[in-house]
């Protein structure tokens, strides 16, 4: 049970950090980003290409890492330059719709670059690191959870510290009004998208060597859980939804060690969606967002 | 007078096929306060948020001290003098109200980051309200706070011009007389400004110039002791309007 409880914790923290992105997209566009999940997806083949020994260049992970990094975030600038920013006018609805389809494009991407053969991503750091509750956290998930905790605090500090960041939390609230104190809405709208994606670029590193193998489409499983954080959070709050990526990852975690052996798969989906019905039930705010925020 | 801080000549502007400013004309000289008066719906807060650049304008153009702005983006304009109060008083409701006034201050601050602290302290002076409550959210302010939260994070951009739509609407007589006389030491302290106010009485009161609206034109402009007083009567539809005369 306490096994349950270390490894929701780290999976949790890297739920929270694709959940941080969630919020900042929805903070800042009011849009839900589905193709989140995937760039972070493409930015794992990008590192696999670049660290695999056999059918890539064999380069050291930190240059694997960087690429991936550069990669998520090229893919996010491109997205909003060619897509996001031409959609000002249009509806949520529809800039949603077009996350969908970045999602589906990067699929197909990566099933025609790179096949649908399932690839393997050296952790960046090897051995079985310290035993906590009677489990094994290997230094990958030390890694994981300390940089998904220092990265969460990081930006919470940058967007309340630095007159840019105040300046994107403003235009998250009023974009007129962060207009006339002067606040650039297109920079804004980089900084949100491109931040995203690279969050989840670190996600899906991070959470890579716990999985062991991947294919397209593999973070994309994981958003479901992060957007569950983000939700839990309140959608609004970047400390809520860290939060929220904690609660998840225990909930996940817990409900797949005690179904262990029964033949039903996807049991842990389904508390996470469980638990997503009883939050919007019991708290539409979120644990810790405000109401009609 | 000397050239004038904002010129609006000919500006037409509007929303999808409806025109809504039909070539609208006006000027504001340094350090003049001038007091757009009309109708509900007469086009006063367009031609402001135009002024700003918030809304494109279809034709004509805004200049401010001298320079052609009309097709400068809102963000721009604010860096080089021209605040806007709007109506409704957009405050961020989730950033205290130290963070507010910092934000207002987002181009002084990037012009020159060492005035931010003395320009802080006069806008604290001027609201010793809004120092009480730094830490406090803006959002959870009574609506004379809020209107004085407004007001201070667009001095805090150190604007020679300020915009302001009117921003006695739903404030208590109190509340409404401490705001005018807020505007009223602004202007003394060489801010010129274009205002919007509904309250004629304080509108006059405030004003150097003052310009009719109807239909998205300007129908009648007068320095202040010219104002025509039946035709204001006939714009604006009222009766008695200077019980008391004019200060
Ligand atoms: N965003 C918009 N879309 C379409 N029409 C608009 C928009 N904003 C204003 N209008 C129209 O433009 C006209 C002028 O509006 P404006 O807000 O300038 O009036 P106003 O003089 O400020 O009136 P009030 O005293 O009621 O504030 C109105 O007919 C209004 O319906
Ligand atoms: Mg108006």
């Amino acid at each position: 049970m306490s096994q349950a409880l270390v490894a929701g914790v780290v999976v949790g923290g890297i739920y929270g950090l694709m959940a941080l992105g969630i919020v900042l997209v929805y903070k800042g566009a009011r849009v839900l980003h589905f193709g989140q999940g995937e760039i972070g997806t493409l930015a794992l083949f990008v590192a696999w290409w670049v660290v695999d020994e056999r059918q890539g260049l064999g380069q050291p992970w930190l240059l694997g890492a960087a690429a991936a990094v550069v990669a998520a975030a090229a893919v996010s600038l491109v997205f909003e330059r060619l897509v996001v920013a031409r959609m000002v006018e249009a509806s949520r609805l529809a800039i949603g719709v077009a996350t969908v389809g970045l999602l589906l494009f990067l699929f197909s991407l990566e099933l025609k670059l790179w096949g649908a053969s399932p690839k393997y991503l050296a952790p960046p750091i090897e051995g079985l690191g310290p035993r906590v509750a009677g489990l094994h956290v290997s230094p990958t998930q030390v890694l994981a959870l300390v940089s998904a905790a220092a990265i969460g605090l990081g930006l919470t500090a940058f967007l309340r510290r630095t007159d840019f960041g105040l300046g994107v939390l403003g235009a998250a609230q009023d974009p007129a009004a962060a207009r006339l104190v002067g606040v650039p809405l297109a920079r804004v709208s980089v900084f949100t998208w491109v931040v995203a994606g690279v969050l989840a670029a670190v996600a899906a590193l991070l959470v890579e060597p716990t999985i062991g193998v991947f294919t397209a489409g593999f973070m994309t499983r994981f958003f479901v859980f992060a957007l569950a954080a983000a939700l839990i959070g309140g959608l609004t709050s970047l400390p809520g939804a860290f939060a929220g990526g904690i609660v998840v990852g225990i909930l996940d975690q817990t409900v797949q060690y005690w179904s262990l052996g029964v033949p039903v798969p996807g049991l842990s989906v389904l508390a996470v969606f469980a638990l997503i019905l009883l939050v919007l039930l019991v708290r539409p705010q979120g644990l810790l967002g405000r109401a009609a925020a | 007078m000397s050239s004038p801080i904002v010129s609006i000549k000919g500006l037409r502007a509007g929303f999808g096929p409806t025109t809504v400013l039909h070539g609208v004309d006006l000027a504001v000289g340094p350090a003049e306060v001038a007091v757009l008066l009309g109708l509900n719906g007469a086009g006063k807060s367009v031609t402001l948020r135009v002024a700003a650049g918030l809304i494109p304008a279809w034709a004509g153009t805004v200049r401010l001290g001298g320079e052609d702005v009309t097709t400068l983006p809102a963000e721009a304009r604010v860096g080089r003098g021209m605040a806007h109060v709007t109506q409704g008083r957009h405050v961020f409701p989730g950033l205290t109200v130290e963070e507010n006034l910092r934000l207002g201050a987002y181009t002084l601050r990037r012009r020159d980051r060492s005035r931010y602290a003395a320009v802080l302290d006069s806008v604290l002076d001027r609201f010793p309200r809004l120092a009480d409550r730094r830490r406090q959210l803006a959002g959870t302010m009574s609506g004379g706070e809020q209107a004085m939260l407004a007001v201070g994070r667009a001095l805090m951009a150190n604007p020679r011009v300020i915009l302001v739509d009117e921003p006695s609407a739903g404030l208590a007589p109190a509340a409404a007389d401490a705001l005018v006389e807020t505007l009223r030491g602004v202007h003394r302290s060489g801010v010129a400004m274009l205002l919007v106010e509904q309250n004629v009485t304080f509108a006059l009161d405030l004003a150097d110039t003052v310009h009719v609206m109807r239909q998205g034109t300007v129908v009648h402009s007068a320095p202040r002791q010219r104002v025509d007083q039946d035709r204001l009567t006939a714009e604006l539809g009222i009766g008695r309007l200077l019980k008391g005369g004019t200060r």
